[in-house]
């Protein structure tokens, strides 16, 4: 066991004062958004003066109730955010605290799945969904979405009434690039062996990378590599396990919790709760709209064909952090991670590092089975 | 040293006591409702059928879905690595092993002993015991016929569902419409063991495979698995112990 860190308190705690913050801002007329997906420029809506806060739900409460509405059989966390959304709308009693903060909804044109939810969404809130070229590697895809990120801007600006100005994008282009240079850092602190943090601990602090205002979540990075940086025996001497696959929304850690229950140790995520939200940086340098929509046509998501830096990544960073083992997660019907698998398999297979394969989807019921295969999996990586 | 290996499966508990590089005795019984009873008395009866006292056995082992609650055991391993032991001291050289078991059913790749790949199917009965389980009874003939009753069916029907529930209905179906029994059960026979195929192909398993679990005493079963993946299949003279004997290897330390 590692010993108990004093900052990841902090999260919580600022997470109670960010939706106080928001109520707040609400009230003074500051616009709220809503988004679901790393594709949404931040960038952009803060420059606008508007602020931010993620709707992905990880939880499994609201499931039955997006399932008066949705197929039973896709992906979870569109179930669980879509039944987030039509409880608190309809005065349930799930309260997903951030739905009634939300004046719009910026939504993603991405997997099938969330692109009709959106459709059904328009019935509950306001939304507005930015395009993306599915095939990105050329330059006519950058072109393209260069000009959706900035119909998407003038959209912001009619919504709050403030123009966003060049000065302003590059403000936050520095901003969002210094909460990046932090978990540059808190992730290379992992890289030691024995690990100073647990993944678990790390997917709970990453999960509110996108609840917390950008200056309270840098506040609690930097508290928690401070701390890291003094961690003398962590104890997490486990074999090193690498996650890769799809996001873990707030809530959802059943995976992460069994493998480190079991003796595993996770020392890097490959997922939009981990590496994808921050690797890249935004070129400072050039024109501020190019860089965005060059940075963010470059997240590897399982989305967009053909998707070969997302395979070359994983591998890279297999070595990198010196892991025994990926665990490949997904979410139950999620096809494009689903099946990018084979691929992410065969890659690693050539370099010798194993894989085990985990589909799972919110429920409890196979907490047993995903144990099993975890203990085989850390006994055969021993 | 004399050492156990206890493997509390859902279905059935299996002990196997092991000493000098040899299997003394081994005994299968029901799990019933209690996992810890029934390895409990699995314990028991093996010491006194081999005359030997609790003080005499080294170190007990357990494995399969229950090993956490057999309180007496040493250790544990999981079912996935004592296969792997099990049956490679049955099979030295062996590369691959297909396990069938009644919940669920596994594919584990072997080098020199050593697990480097598995794949499980446990979320779903088809490809399991279950499935027989649930056809045979909607076909009325006990399980342990229908490998033989396949054999002797020259129209084998087509059964299309890989869901057992589904496929349950079809059997009806199938008998509503005349086809005869050896039919429906060389129908039911081909579809589980391609499913078991498709597993043990992904894996990439192509020769020196072993065939383990209660599903393989089933002669018809391990036939027309064979002719899927092409290789005959080594079977252990008792296939539902390899686990047992894996954890009981693995207690010799
Ligand atoms: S996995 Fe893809 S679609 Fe989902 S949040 Fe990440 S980038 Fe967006
Ligand atoms: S996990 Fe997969 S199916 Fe679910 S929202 Fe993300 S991309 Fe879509």
């Amino acid at each position: 066991m590692s010993p108990t860190l004093q900052s990841l308190p902090f999260f919580q705690d600022s997470y109670e004062l960010r939706i106080a913050q928001l109520q707040e801002e609400r009230k003074r007329g500051i616009k709220v958004i809503g988004t679901f997906c790393l594709y949404v420029p931040d960038e952009i809506i803060f420059a606008s003066g508007a602020d931010r806060i993620v709707l992905c739900g990880g939880r499994a409460d609201t499931i039955p109730v997006a399932e008066q509405s949705l197929p039973r059989n896709i992906c979870p966390l569109i179930k669980s955010s879509f039944g987030a959304v039509i409880d608190a709308c309809c005065g349930g009693s799930l309260a997903c605290p951030h739905i009634p903060l939300i004046d719009v909804v910026v939504a993603e044109a991405t997997c099938d799945g969330k692109k009709k939810m959106y459709e059904l969404l328009t019935d509950y809130l306001p939304t507005y969904v930015l395009d993306l070229p599915q095939k990105p590697g050329s330059p006519e895809a950058r072109e393209y979405f260069l000009s959706e990120i900035r119909k998407f801007a003038r959209f912001m600006e009619q919504l709050t009434g403030n123009i966003i100005t060049d000065e302003a994008l590059r403000r936050e282009i520095r901003s969002s690039n210094a909460t990046k240079r932090l978990l540059h850092r808190l992730f290379a602190l992992r890289k030691s062996d024995p690990s100073p943090i647990r993944g678990s601990e790390v997917l709970r602090v990453m999960q509110k990378q996108f609840f917390l205002s950008p200056d309270m979540f840098r506040k609690g990075i930097s508290l928690l590599c401070d701390e890291l940086e003094h961690v003398v025996s962590s104890g997490n001497t486990g074999p090193r396990i690498m996650i890769s696959g799809c996001p873990m929304a707030a809530g959802n850690t059943k995976v992460p919790d069994i493998i480190e229950q079991k003796g595993g140790v996770i020392v890097v995520e490959e997922s939009c709760t981990g590496t994808r939200s921050f690797l890249d940086l935004v070129d400072e340098d050039v024109d501020p709209w190019k860089a965005l929509a060059e940075r963010y046509l470059e997240i590897p998501c399982a989305c967009m064909t053909p998707n070969d830096q997302r395979i070359a990544r994983i591998v890279e960073l297999a070595k990198e952090y010196n892991v025994r083992g990926v665990v490949y997660y997904t979410l139950q019907f999620c096809h494009a991670y689903n099946i990018e698998r084979l691929r992410v398999q065969k890659a690693l297979k050539k370099e010798g590092i194993p894989l085990l394969a985990i589909e799972s989807d919110y429920g409890e019921s196979d907490t047993e089975q995903i144990g099993i295969r975890v203990e085989a999996f850390l006994e055969m990586i021993a | 040293m004399i050492s156990a290996g206890i493997d509390a499966g859902a279905a059935t508990t299996k002990g196997v006591l092991f000493r000098d590089n040899t299997i003394m005795g081994y005994r299968i019984a029901d799990t019933g409702f209690n996992f810890l009873t029934a390895s409990e008395t699995i314990f028991s009866i093996l010491l006194e059928s081999y005359s030997i006292r609790r003080e005499e056995i080294g170190h007990v082992y357990a494995t399969g879905y229950g090993r956490s609650s057999i309180s007496f055991a040493d250790k544990s391993v999981s079912e996935i690595t004592a296969h792997a032991k099990g049956v490679s001291f049955l099979f030295p050289g062996v590369q691959g092993i297909i396990d069938v078991g009644g919940q669920d059913s596994k594919v584990i790749v072997v080098e020199n002993g050593r697990v480097v790949d598995f794949l499980m199917n446990d979320k779903c009965a088809a490809g399991t015991g279950k499935f027989l389980e649930y056809t045979a009874k909607a076909l009325e003939v006990p399980i342990s016929d229908l490998g033989e009753l396949a054999r002797v069916s020259d129209h084998r029907a087509a059964i299309t569902s890989m869901c057992t529930v589904f496929a349950e209905s079809e059997v009806i179906s199938l008998r509503a419409r005349g086809f005869l029994k050896e039919d429906i059960a060389a129908g039911l026979i081909r579809s589980i063991a391609q499913r078991v195929a498709v597993m043990a192909k992904r894996m990439g398993l192509k020769e020196n495979i072993a065939f383990v679990g209660g599903v393989a005493k089933n002669a018809g079963m391990r036939a027309a698995l064979e002719k899927e993946l092409g290789v005959p299949l080594y079977v252990p003279f008792e296939p539902q112990i390899t686990g047992a004997l894996g954890a009981a290897i693995a207690a010799q330390g």
